[in-house]
């Protein structure tokens, strides 16, 4: 039989860090890279992989992800045999410790028993990176091992590959082991399990706060990130959106930036990452800024460090600036005056 | 199949030969435009928007990438479990594959296609303009007057008037004649090309057309005139906004360049009339600390490292370090080195201009540059 894998994304994950960005959106829909989505990323690399069938568990807030995922089109998940599961958490259910809770998998056997694959890959949502599961599934099984933990610089990716049958057998045992997610037989001694770490060279981050998405997204702007993020043969899939072309005036001037389509660029934009349909008006400056989809930028406002969610309306002549470790956040569908303080 | 209102046949079998290297492989309706699009966009999106969900689309020339891109017409929104789009090539028959020979006789070849729906209506239009156009609107129209058939005009300027097929209406906008570039023009509205006719009205007259050896199977020369002399109803429909045609290499500029016009009339940022394409899959464009753009469009997956004025950049184009790009359209997949200078030029797909290279109209004369493989050859060289 085919080595095959499945992959499971566990979209339960609330960093509190982020609560102004993830108070009405789960952490998975979280928009990133000017027209991603946070679970783009390792949702791409498991299709990439060769992944045919992936579940996805989701717990608070979301409408957003069920939109942005939809059938699985984008991703070539939208298939007659497997294909996108979507399988939302009861909100009775308590929060888990770490990835992958055996509880919310428990709520859904069928699809462990229904699937055909041997292999399953547990991973978190919020790993910015692109990657290639295959050598880990061949070293997972070259080596014997019965969960193989990837790593990067040392530390836990939160990524798993594990027996699909040793798997539902941990699940189905759970109240008497009491392991209530992957990271728990991870750190438990007393099993005869074979664990392995594959350590992963490449470029992956987790965003579990503000600064850690502030710092990443400046960092997708540097040629050395970009390069292993946007990988013509591993492309990051998204929702497609029909914007027109972004539009520069006479007006202002763009320095390391990223925009996505639909903008209309009037003022001066460096090292910053525009959303799609984002107005920035005349004589604005915004400075190391994270503007997302639909923002409204009035004329010669400064914006410098500074975070806006979707739909924010920023009027004439708004100073707002954060720090470079503290950005200022602006929360979605805000409107901001001039008189706004920091 | 459920029987349909009206069915729309998009021709776009043409070769648009003086559009020259650009349709060696492709046909006109698949060229790319707008920094985005391609221009069969257009008229699919007015379709779609219209709520003109049955579409056959009649291809011949250089079929291939415009049959894929079509696809099942999912970017349109046609992808549909009653109708949709329908690709419509030529087929064989019996012993001999039936080219189009004419407009006319292509629809005529595709009645079985057109008995499936039984429309009570059939509207016809091209793939080689760029417009918006609400075609329920005139189907209305049509149908308000009791027309057998509608043709769409629009006004041009009566000095341009000897170009295009103009109508000659009464006060009631009946087309009493139709003249061919005239001369002397006796009216200012052109035909857009664009028809409606009732089905059954129009499947005779193709019978009839067929049979007569000397005819040049074609809409406007053959058919508009036999419904004029058999004295039916056919009305002008009145289009106001911006409509171009592209077929050549100057007014495929153009047309791009009157995206960047304020005062133009086409806008393509409308929600409520949005055009669709097929989307490619990019990452944001990517604008350099030594790029310098202005009044320009910039599509996804672009690097830009150069100077863009005043010019169209399509998808996945890289603009090295101290090039400029002046009044020009880059097509997808273009590659620019370092320091060249491109100026009132089209740079067709995948084309590499290498580092320092030169292109501009020549001296004294103001004509667009199409760009080919040949000149980039001779540079290297």
């Amino acid at each position: 039989m085919l080595k095959t894998m499945l992959g499971v994304i566990d979209a339960t994950t609330y960093h509190h860090d982020l609560e102004e960005l993830i108070s009405h959106r789960t952490l998975a829909a979280l928009p990133i890279g000017g027209r991603y989505r946070l679970i783009d990323f390792v949702l791409s690399n498991m299709v990439n992989s060769g992944v045919g069938s992936v579940a996805i568990f989701p717990k608070y807030q979301y409408r957003s992800l069920m939109d942005h995922l939809g059938s699985g089109k984008n991703w070539d998940l939208d298939r007659k045999r497997d294909g996108l599961f979507f399988f939302p958490a009861s909100i009775t259910d308590g929060d888990s410790e770490g990835i992958g809770s055996f509880n919310q998998f428990a709520a859904n056997m069928d699809y462990f028993y229904r699937s055909k694959q041997e292999y399953a890959l547990v991973a978190n949502c919020f790993t910015v990176f692109n990657m290639d599961f295959n050598p880990v599934l061949i070293r997972h099984l070259t080596s014997g091992c019965d969960i193989t933990e990837i790593t990067n610089k040392g530390d836990s990716l939160e990524v798993y590959l594990i027996k699909k049958s040793l798997l539902i057998d941990l699940i189905l045992t759970r109240d008497i082991t009491g392991y209530t997610c992957m990271k728990d037989v991870m750190l438990d001694l007393n099993h005869d399990y074979k664990i392995c770490h594959y350590e992963y060279n490449g470029y992956a981050e987790k965003i579990d706060s503000i600064s850690a998405y502030f710092e990443v997204s400046k960092e997708i702007l540097t040629a050395e990130t970009w390069n292993q993020l946007f990988i013509k043969e591993r492309p990051i899939f998204t929702k497609v959106k029909d914007e027109p072309p972004t539009r520069y005036t006479s007006t202002g001037e763009v320095k390391n930036s990223m925009i996505a389509n639909g903008c209309i660029i009037e003022g001066d934009v460096e090292n910053s990452i525009i959303s799609r349909a984002v107005k920035i008006g005349k004589g604005s400056r915004l400075k190391n800024c994270i503007i997302m989809q639909k923002c409204s930028i009035g004329e010669d406002c400064v914006l410098e460090n500074v975070i806006l969610d979707k739909d924010v309306m920023v009027g004439n002549e708004t100073v707002m600036t954060g720090s470079k470790n503290t950005p200022f956040v602006v929360r979605k569908g805000t409107v901001q005056g001039a008189l706004m303080n920091s | 199949m459920g029987k349909k209102r009206c069915v729309a046949m998009l021709l776009a079998g043409g070769k648009g030969s003086r559009l020259y290297s650009l349709t060696k492989n492709l046909a006109k309706p698949a060229i790319p435009f707008g920094g985005k699009y391609r221009i069969i966009d257009f008229t699919l999106s007015n379709c779609s928007n219209s709520g003109i969900e049955t579409v056959g689309v009649l291809t011949q020339y250089q079929p291939l990438v415009l049959n894929s891109y079509i696809g099942i017409g999912s970017a349109w929104d046609l992808d549909r479990v009653n109708g949709g789009v329908t690709v419509l090539p030529p087929y064989s028959e019996s012993s001999e594959v039936k080219w189009y020979t004419g407009t006319a006789s292509a629809i005529y070849q595709n009645q079985n296609y057109l008995s499936q729906y039984d429309p009570e209506y059939v509207l016809i239009l091209s793939g080689d303009h760029i417009y918006k156009m609400n075609y329920e609107w005139m189907l209305e129209y049509h149908i308000q007057k009791q027309a057998d058939a509608s043709i769409s005009v629009i006004e041009v300027p009566w000095s341009e008037a000897s170009r295009f097929g103009i109508m000659n209406t009464n006060e009631d906008m009946d087309i009493i004649e139709f003249e061919e570039k005239p001369k002397k023009p006796k009216n200012n509205l052109a035909s857009m090309g664009i028809y409606i006719f009732k089905w059954k009205v129009l499947k005779e007259l193709l019978e009839e057309d067929d049979e007569n050896s000397h005819s040049t199977h074609d809409f406007g020369k053959d058919i508009i005139p036999m419904l004029i002399e058999k004295n039916r109803k056919v009305v002008a429909y009145p289009f106001k906004g911006y409509w171009k045609d592209v077929g050549t290499v100057q007014s495929l500029w153009e047309a791009n360049m009157d995206l960047l016009d304020d005062s133009s009339e086409l806008n393509i940022s409308d929600y409520n009339w949005r055009i669709y394409t097929v989307n490619p899959n990019h990452p944001p464009q990517y604008i350099s600390s030594e790029a310098i753009v202005k009044e320009s469009l910039i599509n996804e997956g672009c690097t830009i490292s150069g100077n863009i004025e005043k010019s169209i950049v399509f998808q996945g184009v890289n603009v090295g370090t101290g090039s400029v790009v002046r009044s020009s359209v880059i097509m997808p997949d273009a590659h620019i080195g370092e320091n060249a200078y491109i100026e009132k030029a089209i740079v067709p797909s995948d084309i590499h201009i290498p580092s320092g290279m030169v292109i501009k109209p020549k001296e004294g004369k103001d004509d667009v540059v199409l760009v080919t493989e040949e000149m980039v050859s001779t540079f290297i060289s």
